[in-house]
């Protein structure tokens, strides 16, 4: 190993090389963006369950966060850069992980690894594919619209008239496709995050030998918590308690 | 005991492998392993074939050099266990057992179930080691390491350097290997002086022998037949990432 004395520190040119060049720093980048968009769906998560509040507390949040102008575009740019990064990261690392094994085994048997921990890059997929017919159905109501069109502006308490997208929800998830649709894709998120949350602790060193026990139940446990806490809001228009 | 076996055979590096099929007779439960194969190939010699290749030296479970995945699981189904320490009574009579080498990129096949290695010692001459130029020999215990670190540094230093790790990793990836590695030194005061640019290079090597990222699905723990936690892999993401964003110097 080269002399201390003469080893200059790294550079931010070296530490961008390091942090996107090495698998660890790779697995570092998918880890921090991955935290910081369940952070995002936890806060979600919260937002949808006011549905159980009622209409005017829906709508008022729902109005909320459009009136937030430049902070909602600042957010929404953030989200899509995660994303980038946490798909980025990955492809580069399942790239990698590719090619370390050419040949597989005629013979493979796990011993230790969970479903979702085998099923990363499926879920994965799917969970984009939701988030992307998400945001085309809620966001620009470009899909699976059918009903909306009917749908008057809801006048708030204070008298300001908002889009009722309380109803929006309602009208939709009472097709059983669609609630059916977003469960399966809250499953799905809940199945990548039981690893997920475990897994990024873990890449990023946190976990040492008294955590690792607790965050392997904790993981999985706070994405089941996710899950439900997604899932209940179209099962209850499904079966009518929100109407 | 009678066995069927369905082992890998490849002439050599550059040669695509097969499997072949033996009929393995009357084979002793208390064989190991290894001496069931010996059988096995001094059979096949007798018949005019050519014997299998497989690695082995020391046939007492410390050495690192035996390998073989054994139905689906580096070292066989027994946990904690090297190949040569496995014994046929873990069989059932009529058994098939399909054994291949370590497959991963950066461990090719030489022969049979013979497979290049030395990936692991290019990792190793990058950091594995503590640089002492001068002096003479310290008095014992003259630097105080609880026994805590102690037995922290020794968990890591058990690793043998098999490359179990990488043979049961879906990703092919020496992350157990260089975690047990990096996490030795780590615990001891020797081992401070060189800490970030040990951390450094070795995962670049790593890197650069074409294993794959871990994925932490803790396969490799579970056939790691020194029993190596991933405990290993975080303190060693922990110390990389350190190295990486503050600095090269400890």
């Amino acid at each position: 190993m080269e002399d201390a004395v003469s080893q200059p520190s790294p550079g931010i040119g070296k530490v961008i090389s390091r942090m996107h060049g090495s698998t660890l720093g790779q697995k570092a980048l998918m880890a921090v963006s991955g935290i910081a968009l369940i952070a995002f769906s936890f806060g979600h998560m919260a937002g949808h369950l006011q549905m159980f509040v009622g209409a005017e507390q829906y709508n008022t949040y729902a109005h909320f966060l459009q009136s937030m102008g430049g902070i909602k575009w600042a957010i929404r740019f953030g989200l899509v850069a995660l994303t980038f990064l946490h798909i980025f990261s990955a492809v580069q690392v399942s790239m990698r992980n590719r090619a370390a094994r050419p040949i597989a085994y005629a013979n493979n048997k796990w011993i230790a690894a969970s479903l979702g921990s085998k099923t990363m890059r499926a879920s994965g997929g799917i969970v984009l594919f939701f988030i992307g017919y998400h945001i085309l159905h809620f966001t620009t109501l470009t899909v699976g619209t059918a009903g909306f069109e009917k749908i008057p502006e809801y006048k708030l308490i204070n008298g300001l008239m908002v889009d009722d997208v309380y109803r929006r929800m309602v009208v939709s998830f009472q097709n059983p496709l669609l609630a059916i649709g977003y469960i399966t894709g809250v499953a799905l998120l809940g199945l990548h995050l039981s690893h997920g949350i475990q897994s990024s602790l873990q890449t990023l060193g946190v976990l040492n030998s008294a955590y690792r026990p607790f965050f392997k139940k904790l993981g999985p446990a706070l994405a089941g918590f996710l899950f439900a806490g997604f899932a209940i809001v179209p099962l209850a228009v499904l079966v009518g308690i929100i109407k | 005991m009678n066995l069927t076996l369905k082992i890998w055979r490849q002439k050599d590096k550059a040669t695509p492998g097969k499997f072949e099929t033996y009929d393995a007779k009357d084979i002793s439960p208390d064989m190991s392993f290894l001496e069931m194969l010996d059988v096995v190939s001094e059979r096949a010699q007798a018949n005019g074939q050519e014997p299998c290749a497989f690695d082995h030296d020391c046939r007492e479970g410390i050495c690192g050099m035996c390998s073989l995945v054994i139905n689906g699981v580096p070292h066989g189904p027994e946990a904690a266990t090297t190949t040569c320490q496995l014994h046929m009574r873990k069989f059932k009579d009529g058994d098939n057992i399909v054994i291949e080498p370590w497959r991963a990129s950066a461990f090719p096949v030489l022969r049979d179930l013979v497979v290049d290695r030395s990936a692991f010692d290019r990792i190793q001459q990058k950091g594995g080691f503590v640089s002492i130029n001068t002096g003479g020999t310290p008095d014992g215990n003259a630097i105080p390491i609880s026994k805590k670190e102690a037995d922290l540094a020794m968990d890591a230093a058990s690793c043998i350097g098999c490359g179990a790790c990488v043979a049961a990793c879906k990703n092919a990836s020496a992350m157990l290997f260089v975690g047990a590695k990096v996490s030795q030194y780590m615990h001891l005061p020797q081992g401070q002086a060189e800490r970030s640019r040990r951390v450094l290079a070795m995962v670049e090597q790593h890197d650069a022998e074409g294993f794959g990222a871990c994925s932490n699905l803790q396969e490799c723990e579970a056939v790691c037949p020194k029993e190596i936690s991933v405990r290993v892999i975080a303190e060693m993401n922990r110390d990389y990432l350190r190295a990486a964003l503050v600095g090269t110097d400890a």
